[in-house]
């Protein structure tokens, strides 16, 4: 498979063999770029011959054409140095010069405006597909105009505030009919036997005497 | 039979009638006094109302992050020896004895421990300001609940992936250097600075859950007891629901079993260490909520005859059986991340040969990889040396050895745990509403403690009604909480967390075994069980309240003294932004001055109330002794 991409390349480049040995890699102007295809797409991996290198190549023509908007074809790229971990360099020439190499800025600038293009082309990702030295775009935040956690505190603090209004309000209105019931016998209700509105609370009892138990406490409390 | 009053204590003169007290000592006179049952006291609709109460109070936050790291520092399935002799020694008759302080004298802590004896009033008082301290920062960790809770209700997790930089050529810097899992944590929760010393604005998000946490507590509180015995029926089982779903996902997932293996090889070697008892004896006294006067708040509201014996020894066992249960679920999830970060190591590895070496991609995977990296480094020194820098040794064991307690494991490990689980919103929505119950049910008996014995003062409880009472505390606690929303409030939170209750309690507990023991006499405590439940305690019981528990607790006292004195200045961890972790840092000398102050502002209440009811008894006479009209059955 090595040695068949390698002439294979070379073949494609029969415009000027010699551009390719000399321009690629052009370290300065040239990129590498590694594919983990089995990483991405395990089981369903497809194999990387020569026509997803031709894929590849005119991707990148279409590219530079989105970028600066020149006649770029397939065979202004150049790529060398292919390995079996599918790692390879490659180079663009200007259409109108085929001895001009294309400046790395350029050619770093038109990949990151057309890098999502890129990746879907080959089912890949910004990790899987890596052009080396070429920052990665990531995707602009989605912006919302509230933020998401703020609806569901919103919603949380509702219903904790209408539950606590509620059961205020039963509780008031709870007192006011106790006062109402008892409004006649409120001077045997000392505080002490009737807590105010306090849950379950037990009412004051008369003992079988009729003592009215609830003084019981006080009447031996003489003043200093 | 008279009654004696005591002069002591404002506004609770009634009170002194229920008991005689100092001479003439003679048995308990409930003659003068109104019968239990028509004091107006509210009560627990059921005893089961109360038990659940104390179970939502005692388990809480602690036996999900404390002592899974225990086991883990300990030895692990061992330490479950020291936990429970201590359970029996110190946790299961400290628990007995506050309950049946509370429902005996039908008070909250100050009352009940001013009827004991008026010079122990200040152990009251001290277990008020130290319940304060702790509803104050124990509220906050319910608030980054809520928050965590409400940011999982997106489609990404937030601490799954870290933000793009300005630019968007890559991520953050701060997140790049730690991991997305701290970052959340450190910067969009916490906000944090990087030193105590800078203030930092508010955290506007913070200080909304906060407000929030309190509306929640007060909602359960509003109407007291009434109000707290429906919501535990809630709180108190909601988590175990969730434990359950958790430990069923715990153990399928990927890696599980190592965490597992790991908790049940116990080292027993760690026995002999000292500090395995001493952390058991610790943790025993701390989870099971003993000193804050909580026990004895809900235990006022019980019937005179509840058994509550039986219930000491369920609710003990059941917080005990749930730490337990809770390290096992920990333990599974370690697992699960421990082999989830030694994949990942390994999986590093592999791309990192694979790109050097330009080898085929599927030609190294986990089992060879080793076997490659020996190959490579024979057959081309030259270039695997210049790895070296990168490499590193995969290790699964040094993985699972990293242990985390406290809000690091609930709110950093954990959440990187979830985030690698299939549905994680699901799983991130249940596990943040668990810390929220466990939070909120022994935020209920923390709060009950301050209000139950302001009830206990007339000119109070005459003056405001109890919702206002209980709102007035609540709105009181969070402006004072509000002060840990600020970047720099978890500094303060952890001075909170480690100095503002840990001494104190030690000491309250100590007076309080003693002041029933020696002071109010042993004797006398076991008459008043003995009318409660209808039997004496155990002699076990006696021995441990007069001899081994005291012992203990001087023990423990000592060696946190000793070895707070012994360790230097105090430091604690503080996170630089640039280097992506935390590091320690002293703490400046204000810090350290309020740390006494702490210290000092809870204890000290002891023996100043002391001191001034001895004044005041010097003042005025001793006693009165006054007699209780005969009512007509008692003169025929």
């Amino acid at each position: 498979m090595f040695p068949r991409l390698h002439f294979a390349v070379c073949f494609t480049a029969v415009l000027g063999p010699t551009l390719v040995h000399t321009l690629c890699p052009d370290t300065a102007d040239g990129y590498k770029v590694r594919l983990s295809i089995k990483t991405a797409l395990g089981d369903d991996a497809y194999k990387w011959d020569e026509s997803e290198m031709f894929l590849f190549r005119a991707t990148l023509a279409f590219a530079m054409r989105k970028y600066n908007q020149k006649p770029y074809e397939v065979s202004d790229v150049l790529v060398c140095n292919e390995t079996q971990r599918v790692s390879f360099w490659f180079v663009v020439t200007d259409p109108e010069n085929t001895s001009e190499l294309i400046s790395g800025k350029d050619v770093e600038r038109a990949v990151r405006i057309s890098r999502n293009r890129i990746n879907n082309a080959f089912l890949l990702t910004d990790e899987t597909l890596e052009f080396l030295n070429i920052p990665p775009t990531l995707a602009v935040p989605a912006e919302s105009g509230t933020p998401p956690w703020l609806i569901v505190f919103g919603v949380v603090i509702g219903v904790v505030g209408v539950g606590i209004i509620a059961l205020l309000i039963s509780s008031f209105i709870q007192k006011r009919r106790k006062k109402g019931v008892t409004e006649g016998e409120e001077e045997d209700c000392e505080e002490e036997a009737c807590d105010k509105g306090n849950g379950v609370s037990h009412p004051v009892e008369e003992g079988a005497d009729g003592v009215n138990r609830g003084f019981v406490g006080d009447i031996p409390f003489t003043k200093l | 039979m008279t009654a004696i009053k005591q002069l002591g204590a404002s506004g609770m003169d009634r009170l002194y009638c229920h008991w005689g007290q100092g001479p003439p000592p003679h048995p308990s006179s409930h003659q003068c006094a109104l019968p239990p049952k028509m004091d107006g006291r509210p009560s627990w609709d059921t005893p089961l109302q109360f038990v659940l109460a104390c179970v939502s109070y005692a388990v809480g936050l602690g036996n999900v992050w404390r002592f899974p790291y225990l086991c883990q520092m300990h030895g692990g399935g061992g330490f479950i020896i020291p936990y429970l002799i201590m359970l029996v020694l110190e946790g299961v008759p400290l628990f007995y004895m506050e309950l049946a302080v509370g429902q005996k004298m039908r008070l909250g802590s100050i009352g009940a421990w001013s009827a004991i004896s008026p010079y122990l009033g200040g152990v009251g008082v001290a277990s008020v300001v130290t319940s304060l301290y702790l509803c104050l920062y124990y509220n906050v960790i319910i608030a980054w609940a809520f928050w965590y809770l409400f940011h999982s209700f997106q489609a990404t997790l937030p601490w799954a992936e870290c933000p793009g930089n300005e630019n968007l050529t890559g991520v953050l810097q701060e997140c790049e250097a730690s991991s997305p899992t701290q970052y959340f944590w450190y910067r969009e929760t916490l906000n944090i600075t990087s030193s105590i010393e800078e203030g930092g604005g508010w955290h506007r998000g913070q200080a909304l859950c906060l407000l929030l946490a309190w509306a929640v507590v007060y909602l359960c509180i509003i109407k007291g007891v009434a109000s707290t015995g429906k919501v535990v029926y809630f709180t108190a089982t909601f988590p175990y629901l969730v434990l359950i779903i958790y430990l069923i996902r715990g153990v399928t997932l990927h890696g599980a079993l190592n965490g597992l293996k790991y908790m049940f090889t116990p080292k027993m070697e760690q026995l002999a260490n000292p500090m395995a008892w001493i952390n058991a004896a610790t943790q025993i006294f701390y989870s099971l909520g003993l000193g804050f006067g909580s026990l004895i708040a809900f235990s006022s509201y019980n019937e005179p005859h509840n058994n509550f014996e039986q219930q000491a020894i369920v609710v003990s066992i059941i917080n005990s059986g749930t730490s337990i249960f809770a390290s096992i679920v920990t333990f599974s999830i370690y697992g699960f991340k421990a082999t989830f970060s030694y994949e990942s190591c390994l999986e590093r590895m592999r791309t990192l040969l694979l790109n050097t070496f330009d080898l085929v991609e599927d030609s190294i995977n986990k089992e060879n990889i080793n076997h490659w990296m020996t190959e490579l480094n024979r057959t081309d020194p030259g270039r695997f040396s210049s790895l070296s820098t990168q490499l590193q040794s995969c290790n699964l064991e040094a993985e699972l050895d990293t242990a985390v307690e406290g809000t690091g494991l609930a709110f950093i490990v954990y959440s990187e745990a979830i985030k690698n689980m299939p549905i994680s919103q699901l799983w991130s929505v249940l596990y943040f509403s668990m810390l929220l119950m466990l939070g909120v049910g022994s935020m209920l008996g923390n709060v009950t403690a301050i209000t139950t014995p302001l009830r206990d003062f007339k000119f109070l409880s005459r003056r405001l009604s109890s919702e206002a009472l209980n709102g007035l505390v609540c709105l009181l606690c969070l402006l004072l909480s509000l002060g840990f929303t600020t970047r720099s409030g978890s500094y303060w939170f952890a001075i909170f967390n480690d100095y503002a209750c840990t001494f104190s309690l030690l000491f309250i507990v100590l007076i309080e075994i003693i002041g029933v023991c020696y002071i109010y006499g042993l004797t006398r405590f076991e008459q008043d069980i003995e009318d409660m439940i209808g039997h004496r305690p155990h002699w076990y019981w006696k021995v441990v309240w007069a001899v081994l528990g005291p012992l203990i607790i001087v023990g423990l006292f000592l060696f946190y003294v000793s070895s707070y004195i012994m360790g230097g200045t105090p430091t604690y961890q503080a996170w630089d932004k640039d280097l992506g972790k935390a590091i320690a840092k002293t703490y400046p000398v204000y810090a350290q001055a309020f740390i006494v102050l702490l210290l000092l502002s809870s204890m000290s209440c002891v023996p100043l109330v002391a001191f001034l009811s001895y004044c005041k008894s010097k003042k005025e006479p001793q006693e009165q002794v006054v007699s209780c009209p005969l009512n007509s059955k008692e003169a025929s």
